[in-house]
């Protein structure tokens, strides 16, 4: 089994199901972890969605990672604390699934995802259908162990030109071979695009901060993430976040990921005081 | 037999059907034309239909049946009376004329095949779908 439902995989236990239309899980974010992204809770409750997607069209398909309308940061989490994931589908068929969900600790909101949309594609590309259903098996009654989730190493950010308050460009080497490829996914490994956004966040923090003396500014919200083709392992991404006029009080960038000048993905952030 | 969809309707529609693909294609609402080629003129790729369509139903509160919008284009005829190894009939052609009817007739290109057949889709034909998902919520209530 290996790094497969372990280096990538963020549901450890699902409760209060109920098939094709909503569930309830929760993920303990291993407390030797030196921090948890909030690109990782959106992970968590994208899976929740996928796995009961997958289950709902018996692991004909997987949803894989293209439209999110909308994503709320409302509070970061903390390695050692627990996620309460949930998800309510919309619909979802053969085609794709439409979904929203959350992300509570300790009872507050950490997350919302708004308005999202996965196109299922055939599962026997991405995975084991007999090792999928066995897994969300165990998932839906003891669980899986805790403590699963090793962290993310491996590919290298290099920046590129900074032009403070205005824009900021960098370089995604994504590596040939890491431990999150053999869970995301074993037959066809794919970087993770909640990663690949949170660079692109990272990017835009960057362009925004160079030109302040105030306070830090943390993404609150992200529209438009649109992702627009699959990175496969060695691809070098181009990244750029332009901040944009701002809007209501917020800084607003725009976010653009090419692969060979082709857009793979783009979203825009907004930043604030929170 | 559904009844042909009028210029009224379309009217009706269209200001935010113009507004949901700007908003889905990063562009200005201006540049959205009612007869421009959504591949060919604004650049659309085939998620961009994907994202259309998505924030059409929530615009219009209406359910699209996601990836058929050739199906729906091709109306009342079967898959095999509106093409034939993957290129559309005389039967489909004349079909797709009258249902793209703000579409030039130049932008036909004969032999047409069937997986070129997005190219000819512009904003209206997005109304089209719109405005065929509202007739079936009526209907269906």
């Amino acid at each position: 089994m290996g790094d497969h439902f372990s280096a990538f995989s963020f549901v450890d236990r699902i409760h209060d199901y109920i098939p094709g239309a909503r569930a309830r899980a929760t993920f303990a974010i291993p407390a030797p972890l030196p921090a948890f992204p909030s690109c990782l809770i959106a992970e968590a409750v994208g899976q929740l969605a996928s796995w009961i997607a997958m289950a709902h069209i018996e692991f004909r398909g997987r949803p894989v990672a293209a439209l999110a309308l909308e994503t709320r940061f409302l509070r970061d989490a903390q390695p050692g604390e627990t996620l309460e994931l949930a998800v309510e589908l919309e619909s979802c068929d053969d085609d794709a699934v439409a979904y929203h969900g959350w992300a509570d600790i300790d009872g507050a909101r950490a997350l919302e995802l708004i308005d999202c949309l996965g196109p299922m594609l055939p599962l026997t590309e991405f995975d084991s259908p007999a090792a999928l259903r066995e897994r969300f098996g165990v998932l839906c009654s003891s669980g899986a162990h805790e403590g699963r989730f090793p962290g993310i190493d491996g590919f290298r950010v290099e920046p590129g030109a900074l032009d403070p308050g205005k824009s900021a460009t960098a370089t995604l080497h994504v590596p040939d071979t890491a431990p999150f490829f053999r869970d995301h996914f074993p037959r066809r490994p794919v970087f993770p695009a909640t990663l690949l956004l949170n660079e692109m966040i990272q990017l835009a923090l960057k362009a925004e901060r160079g030109a302040t003396d105030g306070p830090l500014l943390v993404p609150v919200r992200m529209t438009n993430v649109k992702v627009r083709a699959f990175t496969p392992p060695g691809q070098v991404l181009d990244l750029h976040a332009e901040l944009v006029t701002p809007n209501g009080g917020m800084i607003v960038a725009s976010l653009t990921a090419r692969a060979n000048g082709r857009m793979v993905a783009t979203a825009r952030v907004d930043m604030a005081d929170r | 037999m559904q009844t042909a969809i009028t210029k009224e309707e379309i009217n009706a529609v269209y200001p935010t059907v113009a507004e949901t693909i700007a908003d889905a294609l990063g562009c200005e609402v201006a540049e959205v034309k009612p007869d421009a080629s959504l591949i060919e003129d604004l650049g659309a790729e085939s998620i961009d239909f994907l994202d259309m369509v998505f924030r059409l139903e929530r615009a219009f509160k209406v359910k699209i049946p996601r990836g058929k919008i050739v199906e729906n284009a091709r109306g009342a005829l079967s898959e095999g009376e509106f093409e034939h190894k993957g290129i559309v009939t005389d039967t489909g052609l004349a079909q797709l004329k009258a249902y793209l009817s703000e579409v030039p007739a130049e932008r036909f290109r004969t032999p047409l095949k069937v997986k070129d057949v997005p190219r000819l889709f512009t904003p209206e034909t997005f109304c089209k779908l719109v405005i065929t998902a509202q007739r079936q919520a009526t209907a269906a209530a």
